[in-house]
């Protein structure tokens, strides 16, 4: 029988697992909420049933059922991550192929806890802080006095420490704390929040690196033990609320300034991130995200358990035998428990690529995400130039509020870091995009931002 | 002479109505006899005085025939029809007659605190030769009244209880005996402060240790209601009186599972048989101690010969408490079973020294210990008995030795470390494991401060699960419309979310293994005294067979586990009323497995917690000898509670009646989760008694919580870890972690 695959997810990411089935020859069928109706994705699908909601399991496995579909693609975002979702398509009476890795390593790896613990009996570096969740203040404030005396022994000067609530994340339940007085309020009121919102009332404390960047690695691991990485992604330009904007591939510029040999740390971190990858027998692709100091210093600080928005930065800079990869065809292809039939000596890295996010927000006035209706989108097309977008060139598109506020991926592809910046600034200033908001004001986008911030582009930045 | 022999009449007429409502219409024609009566009275003045004199002589011959025949052929539910009657003496015909002067506290008639529930200060005299003796006593019961709407027919409210309590600590303040009469159906089952359920609870929780001698007399004992008031060191009981845990109309209900109609009177008959609530049958099954006789067919407002014999009784009875607290019993009691009952011989004094008052509760605590015990079913042999004899004598040598002796060696350690130690957590470590950190003192090691937390000990095994949680399919949950949750997929409901709905916090029932899978350390669990089954002492039909089904079905032998478990390192013993096998309802076998479980905490010196799966109350088929399980019990855990222990009760599901008044509502500590229903009586009971409905939310535990029933609501996801912290910080010094 042909397998079928339910692609549970929306917009850009929906497209590109649509285009990677078909490539693959697969039979799909895709899934669109009331609000998405627009969505290219809707228009573009061959066979889609309406549902009530992406998150909505139920709706989900019964369209799955009804289609008598083999396999499910959670993309991004969504169920993407949610163990026991994953956990229900592999155990239910009739079983789908889950597109990601196995429910125990997305529960495991998922849990940053678990994840800082096993990572630190593997001797892989992990921001100093409490490897344990902690639940009462006066063990808190300990805690906080031994991370300080562990970070002045690792040469850190005026520390500062995040209260973090284990559940939490994308800047979610963070508090920063700069002296030891304040480590007992605030883990107090950090502990309240978490039990509130996540229903857990886990607090770890962790130190606070002051400058740092952001570098992830691409990995891909398959069901027969093998494991290939696609190198490096530099994801330092974020909002202020840590959500990524600027992306490039690789992590590190080669000719920068570093005070360090970035080539040589480079090839750590891979190493470390595939060793943590073999300890949980993953199989399929991953992100371990890193901070880096200016010193050299790095801490491995959570891994993504599935597809990531930027994959395609690293897909186009990795060359398997000369030709070019699609992480998304890779990705389904080892779900189906076919071998890579590559190794990492068969990948090879070419030049630099960039990824912007253009959203529709208001980055002076505090990245509020805005909704509202675009009536121009246009951009020139260029051989250097990928445009993932579901947002429709022909005809006016409503931006719906519920979701993530992505409206366009750019993905510009050069040989050197010069050439790069020109094509960046070049796209930057080729797109169009108009429109009003529902109180009829023009509908301001985030690309002055981007320009802006073209220009920090490999530094050390703090947030 | 005319008034005299029309006063005459009138008594008859009321005689023959009495036994017409007793026996009934048919009987012997008694309907004919008071028609007839009746017709007489109103001619009375038509006729002459000879006719009317050997009118009413006759009719006191046939009726002086009846009485023999009706006595002769009383049944159970005629009993409790007597007990019923208007004309039936009352606590005020008592106080009136039986004793000498006395007050009434707390306020009289309708102008009352709560006039179902009469309290009196009152003095009853005693003639030894020609002196005269007074003696000062506290008179406590309920008062039905004759008919009188606002009595309630004796029904206690929770304040009317409370009031109760009020006197009997202002009796033990004053030193004097105290005088209870119970003329009960039940407690008036509603939950307004101070709490039906608790109220009674915490009355019997404070008898238990009164310093002071008390008797009851028991008239009409319903139930709960009954040993509000019962906790007595000696229990008389009225010869036609009833003492049982339900009414035989309620037991028939159940019975036939009728829902609104009622019960067809041959099966309110063979209840009442069934039940075994008559004086006589409470004597054989050791519920009370004594019977005091009545006239044929019960004594009636004015049978002053049955009020002179009790108030000889009552004083003999005082005597006798008195007395075995005292050196010379056997003379004494020589001298007791002399006098007779016209005059006594010698003249007691009722107060108490200090070291008699010990003896008094001692003798109190032995007295309901052995209560029942003949029905308890274990099997024995021998030798085996001898070995229990022994490892129960060589644990409580050990454990004294453990912590009385090496305790304060340990102590010397504890103090240096707390110098040692500036940081109040390091308080906290030697409470979660004071044997490793008096260890690591003493081998010097140096401490890491770090308190050991629940999260922490699980350690990877294998993981219970639910056999609820074994099938593909999603369930709605309820308040799904309220809050719009998404549909549950079974497996996750029952996994991980415990039950729980993740968005709302919709509890959903649970099995009884669960909880011993999930709340005490793995594999920690270890059930003992399972051999003690469920019997059937009423010989109660169909009992048995039902007995034997809920048996197989569920493995147990009866509805209470009890067990010593790990939390988190913590050793404690526990006990659970489990839901399947027969509701969780109380007899026999349960109470006698809750205090031997409550004694092995008392002598190991760990905490003590119930969990409550669910409970339905007492078990209807074992009568009385389960009513009296609440005293018992309760006074096991007022001991356990004053050595200094730790009592947690925790409530889940459904909890109601007998256990909830008594020894679970006794506790110091009680917790309930989101999902329990907790109270004295269920909303049908309530409708009936009182006639008013209650709203659905009623029993909630949000009320509970309100009327200050629970200490605090809890999320059946965090049981482990809240019972862990409970342990921590509460309780009394003499856990053996302390």
């Amino acid at each position: 029988m042909k397998d079928k695959v339910l692609i549970a997810n929306r917009g850009e990411i929906a497209l590109r697992i649509m285009e990677a089935c078909e490539l693959l020859g697969l039979d799909y069928v895709a899934v669109y909420t009331k609000e998405d109706e627009e969505s290219l994705h809707v228009r573009l699908a061959k066979k889609k049933y309406r549902i009530s909601d992406y998150r909505d399991m139920n709706d989900l496995l019964a369209v799955a059922d009804e289609e008598k579909c083999t396999a499910i693609h959670p993309g991004y975002g969504f169920l993407s991550e949610n163990y026991r979702f994953a956990r229900r398509v592999v155990k239910r009476e009739r079983p789908l192929i889950w597109i990601g890795p196995t429910w125990e390593v997305i529960r495991d790896l998922g849990n940053k806890l678990y994840m800082k613990k096993v990572a630190h009996k593997l001797g892989i570096p992990v921001i100093p802080g409490s490897v344990e969740p902690i639940y009462n203040e006066i063990e808190a404030e300990l805690k906080a006095q031994e991370i300080l005396e562990q970070a002045y022994e690792e040469g850190f000067e005026e520390v500062s420490f995040l209260v973090k609530a284990v559940a939490g994340g994308g800047g979610m339940g963070i508090e920063e704390v700069k002296n030891l007085e304040e480590i007992r309020p605030v883990f107090r009121k950090v502990r309240a929040y978490a039990k509130r919102l996540f229903g857990d009332e886990g607090v770890i404390i962790e130190i606070k690196i002051p400058l740092f960047q952001h570098i992830e690695v691409q990995i891909l691991g398959s069901k027969h033990g093998e494991y290939v990485h696609f190198g490096t992604r530099n994801c330092t330009i974020q909002s202020p609320f840590r959500q990524k904007r600027i992306e490039l591939a690789p992590g590190f510029y080669q000719m920068g300034q570093y005070n360090f040999d970035p080539a040589k740390k480079e090839a750590e971190i891979i190493e470390h991130s595939l060793n943590l990858a073999r300890h949980f027998n993953y199989d399929s692709v991953g992100t371990f995200e890193w901070l880096v100091t200016p010193e050299g210093k790095y801490y491995l600080m959570e891994v993504n358990t599935r597809i990531q928005v930027e994959n395609e930065i690293s897909a186009k800079i990795s060359f398997v035998k000369n030709k070019p990869v699609n992480l998304l065809k890779e990705q389904i292809r080892v779900a189906f428990e076919e071998k890579l039939g590559y190794s990492q000596r068969d990948v090879a890295f070419k030049g630099m690529s960039l990824e912007f996010r253009l959203i529709a927000e208001d980055t002076k006035r505090g990245f509020t995400p805005l909704s509202g209706v675009i009536t121009r989108f246009d951009y020139k097309e260029h051989p250097w130039l990928t445009m993932r977008t579901h947002v429709p060139k022909d005809k006016p598109y409503t931006i719906p509020t519920q979701f993530d506020p992505n409206l366009a991926l750019a993905i510009i592809y050069g040989e050197k870091f010069d050439d790069l910046m020109e094509k960046s600034k070049q796209f930057l200033n080729e797109i169009v995009i108009e429109g009003h908001t529902f109180k009829n004001e023009p509908l301001v986008t985030n690309i002055e931002f981007l320009k802006e911030k073209l220009g920090d582009v490999y530094k050390f930045l703090s947030i | 002479m005319l008034v005299e022999l029309h006063k005459k009449l009138k008594e008859l007429i009321e005689l023959a109505e009495y036994i017409r409502d007793i026996k009934g219409e048919e009987f012997l024609s008694i309907g004919n006899i008071c028609n007839e009566l009746t017709d007489f009275y109103h001619h009375f003045y038509d006729y002459s005085q000879e006719k009317i004199i050997s009118f009413i002589q006759s009719y006191e011959e046939k009726l002086g025939k009846i009485l023999i025949k009706a006595e002769e052929t009383l049944t159970p539910y005629e009993i409790v029809k007597i007990v019923r009657h208007p004309q039936r003496f009352t606590l005020l015909d008592i106080l009136e007659n039986v004793y000498d002067s006395y007050m009434e506290l707390g306020g009289e008639g309708e102008l009352n605190i709560d006039p179902a529930v009469i309290c009196a200060k009152a003095i009853i005299t005693r003639r030894v030769g020609d002196e005269v003796y007074f003696h000062q006593v506290m008179v406590i019961g309920h008062e039905k009244g004759h008919g009188e709407e606002f009595r309630r027919g004796g029904s206690a409210a929770p304040w009317g209880n409370e009031k109760a309590l009020r006197y009997m600590k202002m009796a033990e303040t004053e030193g004097i005996p105290i005088h209870f009469y119970i003329f009960t159906p039940g407690a008036y089952p509603i939950e307004d402060y101070p709490g039906a359920a608790q109220q009674i609870a915490r009355n019997l929780f404070y008898m238990s240790k009164l310093s002071v001698p008390t008797i009851s007399f028991i008239s009409e004992g319903g139930s709960g209601g009954a040993e509000a008031i019962g906790l007595t060191d000696l229990r008389l009981m009225a010869e036609k009186g009833y003492y049982s845990v339900i009414s035989p109309e309620g037991a028939a209900a159940i019975e036939a599972k009728l829902k609104d109609e009622r019960p067809p009177r041959e099966l309110v008959e063979k209840m009442a048989k069934a039940l075994k609530l008559t004086a006589k049958d409470n004597l054989q099954l050791g519920t009370i101690d004594r019977i005091i006789p009545e006239p044929p067919l019960g004594a009636r407002r004015k049978d002053y010969e049955f009020f002179k014999r009790l108030k000889y009784e009552i004083i003999k009875a005082t005597d006798e408490v008195v007395l075995q607290t005292r050196s010379l019993k056997m003379l004494r009691k020589y001298a007791l079973s002399k006098q007779n009952f016209e005059n006594f011989s010698y003249y007691v004094n009722w107060e108490l020294s200090e070291d008699e008052k010990e003896i008094l509760i001692e003798n109190r605590y032995e007295k309901y210990r052995k209560m029942t015990q003949w029905a308890v079913l274990e099997p024995k042999s021998f030798f085996k008995c001898l070995a229990q004899r022994g490892t129960r004598l060589g644990q409580s040598i050990a454990y004294e030795v453990k912590y009385r002796v090496l305790k304060s060696g340990q102590k010397t350690f504890k103090r240096f470390f707390e110098e040692l130690a500036s940081e109040s957590s390091l308080l906290l470590k030697p409470v979660s494991d004071p044997i490793k950190s008096v260890y690591n003192l003493i081998v010097g090691k140096k401490i890491r401060t770090k308190v050991r937390m629940p999260g922490e000990i699980e350690e990877e095994t294998e993981v219970y699960v639910s056999p609820l949680a074994l099938q593909d399919r999603t369930v709605t949950c309820p308040q799904a419309e309220k809050f719009g949750c998404p549909d549950l997929w079974v497996p996750d409901l029952y996994g991980e979310f415990c039950g729980v709905c993740p968005n709302c916090g919709y509890h959903f029932p649970l099995e009884y293994n669960w909880y011993l899978n999930n709340i005490f350390d793995k594999g920690s669990v270890k059930t003992f005294n399972d051999e003690i089954a469920s019997g059937n002492p009423l010989n109660f039909e169909g009992y048995a067979e039902k007995l034997k089904a809920a048996r197989k079905e569920t493995g147990l032998n009866s509805a209470l586990l009890s067990f010593e478990a790990k939390i988190g390192g913590i050793s404690v013993v526990a006990v659970m009323l489990v839901a399947d096998f027969r509701q969780g309802t109380v007899g026999v076998a349960e109470g006698e497995k809750f205090i031997r479980a409550v004694e092995f905490a008392k002598v190991s010196r760990r905490p003590f917690i119930a969990l409550v799966h669910t409970t339905g109350g007492i078990r209807i088929h074992e009568g009385t000898m389960g009513v009296v399980q609440m005293p018992r019990c309760t006074m096991a855990v007022r001991d356990y509670v004053d050595s200094g222990g730790l009592y947690i009760v925790i409530y889940d599901n459904n909890s109601y009646a007998g256990p909830v008044a008594s020894f679970l509502g006794s506790a110091p500590y009680q917790f309930a989760l989101k999902s329990t229903r907790l109270g004295f009586a269920g909303p049908r009971v309530i409708l009936e008694t009182t006639g008013q409905p209650v709203p659905p939310d009623y029993h909630s535990v949000e009320n509970a919580l309100k009327r200050g029933h629970i200490q605090g609501i809890w999320d059946r996801r965090e049981l482990r870890k809240k019972l862990f912290f409970a342990l921590l910080t509460m309780g009394a010094p003499n856990l053996y972690y302390r």
